[in-house]
């Protein structure tokens, strides 16, 4: 649908009168072409810059806690359960908040989903300070960890903004430079921390003021989404939704699509074996290097953080390495590439816990760093073909399962004292192995899988794609868009692809 | 290309090192009496109460047992049940890796007469149970003898200390009215929008 100038009002005039002009070159549907990382212009660029900068928040909030345990601890008489619970708790919240965003966006449109989110979670940070107990702590931190849906929010406003040759990178820069907040609160925080004890504050309260920090940054974030950000790059939800520009698809429908398609739940699985592997570490790894290596406190949140911190460039190396791999390769490229990336990163994780000298340790870190966190950016890479219809549920159901892998992880090997922490690291690079496995079962019967070729019933993308819709739907002519999109996933194939896709013929979402 | 990671692979693993051992606790002497002024069941206030330490050569130790001794630090201890579940306090042989007494209370040269100290419980002890252990040392800054304040299981003489809260008036009242302040403004983007959308259907 082209845009209709007349009731065209968007709240950043960032358009001169009559013909839109975008600031990036776009597609028939306004989306952007381009990546322009140093441009700030609405509303394209604008938007990429609001949701990394509110997703690096959230994670700044969430992981506040963990560097400062071993001043938290001892305040509030904290057992190794109770902090392996709490960190747990920190997790728990977004597995089911990651699902039910995916649908928030479609019903009201990323920019309010995200800023109702992230002010409805602001005052658990602001009420940490008031912790005072196990119980009280625990609860701060699970209602902190429901900000991590805007993990969500955030691929879903890129997907709306970018087309696809850019949508990939869009997404990968996007999650990546979030989840740089997990690291960067490891350094943030001790350093707030001591800046407020310099000036004699005693250290029981100093960290309780610590974490006005990134409340404060939380919620100035949100404001900004409001008042600077737009869902579409026609305007906002509930103006479209009136002219009838948006077509609202049937959540039922696109529930049960996503839900039957195991691709999803194998997805979920090895997710929460990269993703659930890089909220555990960030929630254990700072006490780990401060207890074992006896460093300061200060020295173990700046280890701690160039954890985090590998997201700068790891996590969009993968999804840059899943496009690159998959022009030659096709979508068994992308496999076999998140296979083999996500099998290494298990590897280092075992020898991380095995090393026993502080600078080899860091060493192998960072160098599962890179391997777990580029494992999330080609895991996003095959997510976009699992389903067209249901992409925002298989992204929420992706993302959701990201977090129960950081639950469970923690659950079996950081809570109470059964392991110690270095025994259960090198546990967790088992499970990454065995829970990498199931990529082995992905099969498109279009392209393949890991050891198969495609479906030798010659089953094209048009049928994949189309058995998501019935033929009532059909017949409304709803699923035109899928079919679009079908028709450019050929570069799925690979090499031998050798009839002309057309750039032009971008895919407008069906909102899901 | 493979042979090379699977190479750096098997470095990396040879190089897995463990670090160096300090003295052993088990072998040094209990040659030093140590007593703490406190009641039984008593719970001091951190930043509050204080205690009088005493300590001293246990004199049925004869002769020139107390040569190498230069150094004494008195220092405050975790008991077994501040230890449960709480690895970071644990009691390790190789005092070099020995978390059970973290807080120095007193530091003074060995001197031969018994000496006493009245020690204030800083504002920065944490909650828990303690008992007082002071360890003798050598020109080497090394460990040769200790004393305790409780027997050997560390069940008798313990006294509990009460950690301050770290949290203030001001602090919560803060923490509340920026809570509503978030909340609040939540409300208003709704109705905000909810405007914009009537007027433009009005339109």
């Amino acid at each position: 649908p082209t845009p209709k100038d007349t009731d065209m009002e968007l709240p950043n005039a960032a358009t001169n009168s009559g013909d839109k002009k975008f600031a990036l070159p776009v597609d028939s549907e306004n989306k952007a072409t381009e990546f322009r990382i140093y441009s700030a212009a609405a509303p394209h660029m604008r938007a990429f810059h609001l949701s990394w900068v509110s997703f690096f928040a959230c994670f700044v909030s969430t992981f506040a806690a963990p560097p400062l345990l071993p001043i938290i601890r001892d305040n509030l008489n904290l057992t190794s359960t109770d902090i392996g619970n709490a960190g747990i708790a920190a997790v728990t919240g977004a597995v089911f908040a990651r699902i039910t965003m995916g649908t928030a966006c479609d019903l009201f449109g990323p920019r309010l989903a995200s800023a109702a989110l992230i002010l409805l979670t602001a005052p658990a940070v602001f009420c940490s300070a008031m912790a005072n107990s196990p119980v009280s702590f625990l609860l701060v931190r699970f209602f902190t960890g429901f900000s991590l849906a805007t993990f969500v929010s955030t691929q879903f406003w890129m997907s709306s903004m970018f087309s696809a040759p850019v949508v990939g990178t869009a997404n990968g820069v996007a999650g990546g430079w979030g989840n740089l907040g997990g690291g960067a609160t490891q350094l943030i925080m001790p350093l707030v921390f001591s800046l407020i004890r310099d000036i004699g504050v005693t250290k029981f309260t100093a960290w309780r003021i610590a974490f006005s920090i990134p409340a404060l940054f939380q919620t100035l974030s949100a404001f900004a989404i409001f008042f600077l950000g737009q869902d579409l790059p026609d305007g906002n939800y509930s103006r479209l939704q009136k002219s009838g520009d948006k077509h609202k698809d049937n959540f039922k429908q696109v529930l049960y699509h996503a839900v039957t398609n195991y691709r999803g739940w194998i997805l979920a699985l090895t997710y929460g074996y990269c993703f659930g592997v890089e909220l555990t570490v960030d929630n254990i790894i700072a006490q780990y290097f401060y207890d074992r290596f006896n460093v300061s406190l200060h020295t173990a949140g700046i280890i701690a953080a160039s954890f985090g911190l590998a997201n700068l460039f790891s996590r969009p190396g993968g999804g840059l390495l899943s496009d690159v791999v998959a022009k030659k390769f096709g979508m068994r490229g992308r496999l076999w590439t998140l296979w083999i990336v996500q099998m290494l990163g298990g590897l280092f994780c075992i020898l991380l816990g095995k090393v026993g000298s502080l600078g080899v340790s860091v060493a192998v870190m960072l160098i599962f760093s890179v391997f777990v966190q580029a494992a999330c950016g080609l895991t996003f890479g095959v997510v976009p073909f699992v389903s067209r219809r249901s992409l925002g549920v298989i992204s929420g159901m992706t993302g959701g399962g990201g977090n129960v892998g950081a639950v469970l992880t923690q659950v079996i090997f950081f809570r109470g004292s059964r392991y110690s922490a270095e025994t259960g690291i090198t546990l967790m690079g088992v499970m990454i192995i065995c829970c990498t496995l199931p990529l082995l079962f992905i099969f498109f019967p279009q392209w393949g899988g890991l050891f198969c070729g495609p479906s030798s019933k010659g089953i094209t993308e048009e049928e994949y794609y189309m058995s998501e819709w019935n033929s009532t739907e059909k017949d409304k002519g709803f699923h035109k868009a899928s079919l679009k999109f079908a028709h450019n996933s050929r570069s799925e194939r690979g090499k031998k692809v050798d009839s002309a896709l057309t750039p032009s013929n971008e895919t407008p979402p069906t909102h899901v | 290309m493979k042979s090379h990671l699977l190479t750096a692979f098997l470095l990396l693993f040879c190089l897995a090192q463990t670090g160096d051992g300090g003295v052993l606790f088990s072998s040094l002497p209990q040659t030093l009496v140590v007593t703490a002024s406190i009641k039984q069941g008593q719970v001091l206030i951190a930043g509050e109460d204080s205690i009088t330490l005493t300590w001293g050569l246990n004199q049925s130790f004869v002769g020139r047992t107390d040569e190498s001794y230069k150094e004494v630090k008195v220092k405050l201890c975790y008991a077994p049940i501040s230890q449960v579940d709480r690895k970071w306090r644990k009691t390790v042989n190789d005092l070099s890796k020995d978390k059970t007494c973290q807080f120095i209370m007193v530091n003074k040269p060995y001197q031969k007469l018994d000496q006493s100290f009245k020690w204030s419980v800083e504002k920065e002890v944490p909650t828990g149970t303690y008992f007082v252990r002071a360890y003798a040392y050598d020109s080497a800054g090394e460990e040769v003898a200790y004393g305790q304040n409780s027997d050997a299981k560390k069940s008798s003489n313990l006294f509990e200390v009460q950690g301050i809260s770290g949290r203030h008036l001001s602090l919560d009242v803060a923490s509340v009215c920026f809570s509503a302040f978030a909340l609040v403004s939540l409300i208003g983007f709704f109705l905000v929008e909810n405007n914009k959308k009537k007027r433009s259907t009005d339109n």
